[in-house]
């Protein structure tokens, strides 16, 4: 309290006292007071002026940063939504040439029907058949402005989460799905759902909600999942405002995933038997005691 | 008067000379205007008692932009010169306002 009643009370310098004290004693003033006042107060003046030029500067080249990095980044992702259509595109061409390609050989069709098969089951090729799509959206936000984030009207309870789609794929899976996609974007066995920020990434792609879950699995799928934990859970989702619904479809039809790629993983050089024989064979020692 | 001239020459001789502030002296200069202007309302309300003097008004500007500099270098070699800085704008900020004070009762006499 003691500092802050000085500093308030002793605002004026003690030296203006002390000097007024000395005139009044008889000192005589100093020869160069008013140069070194003009030359104090242009010092003043020079400041203040040089603040405010550099400030407006400052600010001008800040706001020009800002919109030459946002510019940038828009070229940028519409540069990379380029290239990845053409990827598409090329993947597509490819795979098309590689069909007819083995198709000329009797070895070929049977290396292409594996090839298809093994795409259909990885996620590497589109797949269609019946099943069902999950829809799920945000909660509206709260009129009572409870729990509310200010900046972006949003509740965070309302919101689904990656752990929230996580759970929910899981439980389709379980429910005997053979093929996922989650707003087209078809999941493998390498597909992470994560978050950053408030946005749920699938393998690093940004979704917006509402979220929708496609899965192409038996008939009973739909009932298994509804009635499993996918079921309680989408209820527990529902006490959060988060909207959902369970749709039966016919005809479901899910895209290649965009890239199914091993870095570290190769075939073994010697296969210790062909996979659909291995598997045959297993069946077999498993039937018989 | 040589006073008011003196101002408005520096003012005018930054705004048209623009000189370039070196990088390492940019973070000082907020702290140097508000330390300015400590001086400044300082020697009017000086002025207004009657006990103004040229020698301790240059003195206490140069000393005031100096040592808030030094204060807020110092906080940075020590990696608190975001704090520092606030204490001395909080520090000199009351002074100023107090001295203000002081000038609107000299001049309103309220």
């Amino acid at each position: 309290m003691l500092l802050l009643t000085s500093l308030v009370e002793d605002s004026l310098d003690d030296g203006y006292a002390r000097a007024a004290a000395r005139r009044a004693a008889g000192e005589p003033p100093s020869r160069y007071g008013p140069v070194l006042l003009l030359a104090g107060l242009v010092a003043v003046g020079l400041l203040l002026a040089t603040a405010a030029v550099q400030t407006r500067e400052r600010a001008d080249t800040v706001a020009e940063a800002r919109d030459a990095l946002t510019a940038e980044i828009e070229d940028r992702s519409a540069a990379n939504d380029r290239v990845e259509r053409q990827l598409d595109r090329e993947r597509a061409r490819a795979a098309r040439e590689r069909r007819q390609q083995l198709r000329a050989t009797d070895e070929g069709a049977t290396v292409e029907r594996r090839l298809t098969r093994l795409e259909t089951v990885t996620g590497a090729g589109a797949v269609s058949g019946p099943g069902f799509v999950l829809r799920l959206d945000d909660a509206p936000a709260d009129p009572s402005g409870a729990d509310v984030d200010p900046r972006t009207d949003q509740s965070d309870e309302g919101r689904v989460s990656d752990r929230d789609l996580q759970t929910l794929v899981n439980e389709v899976w379980a429910s005997g799905a053979e093929a996922v996609a989650i707003n087209g974007q078809r999941l493998t066995a390498l597909s992470a759902i994560r978050s950053a920020g408030e946005a749920v990434l699938v393998d690093f792609r940004p979704l917006s909600p509402p979220y929708e879950v496609t899965a192409v699995g038996p008939d009973d799928m739909r009932a298994t999942f509804v009635d499993g934990f996918g079921g309680s859970y989408l209820a527990v989702l529902r006490d959060y405002g988060i909207d959902y619904a369970v749709t039966d479809e016919d005809e479901l039809l899910l895209p290649a995933s965009a890239g199914v790629t091993v870095r570290y993983a190769v075939s073994p050089r010697r296969l210790p038997q062909d996979p659909d024989e291995s598997s045959d064979s297993e069946q077999n020692r498993e039937s018989t005691p | 008067m040589i006073a008011l001239l003196g101002l408005v020459l520096g003012v005018v001789a930054g705004l048209f000379l623009e000189p370039t502030v070196p990088t390492w002296m940019q973070p000082y200069l907020p702290i140097a205007v508000v330390a300015a202007l400590d001086a400044v309302f300082g020697g009017l309300r000086a002025l207004l008692d009657g006990i103004f003097d040229d020698r301790v008004f240059v003195v206490s500007f140069v000393a005031n932009v100096l040592v808030a500099a030094l204060i807020v270098y110092l906080g940075d070699q020590l990696g608190v010169g975001a704090q520092l800085s606030t204490g001395v704008v909080v520090v000199l900020g009351i002074r100023i306002f107090s001295n203000a004070a002081s000038i609107r009762r000299h001049l309103f006499s309220a």
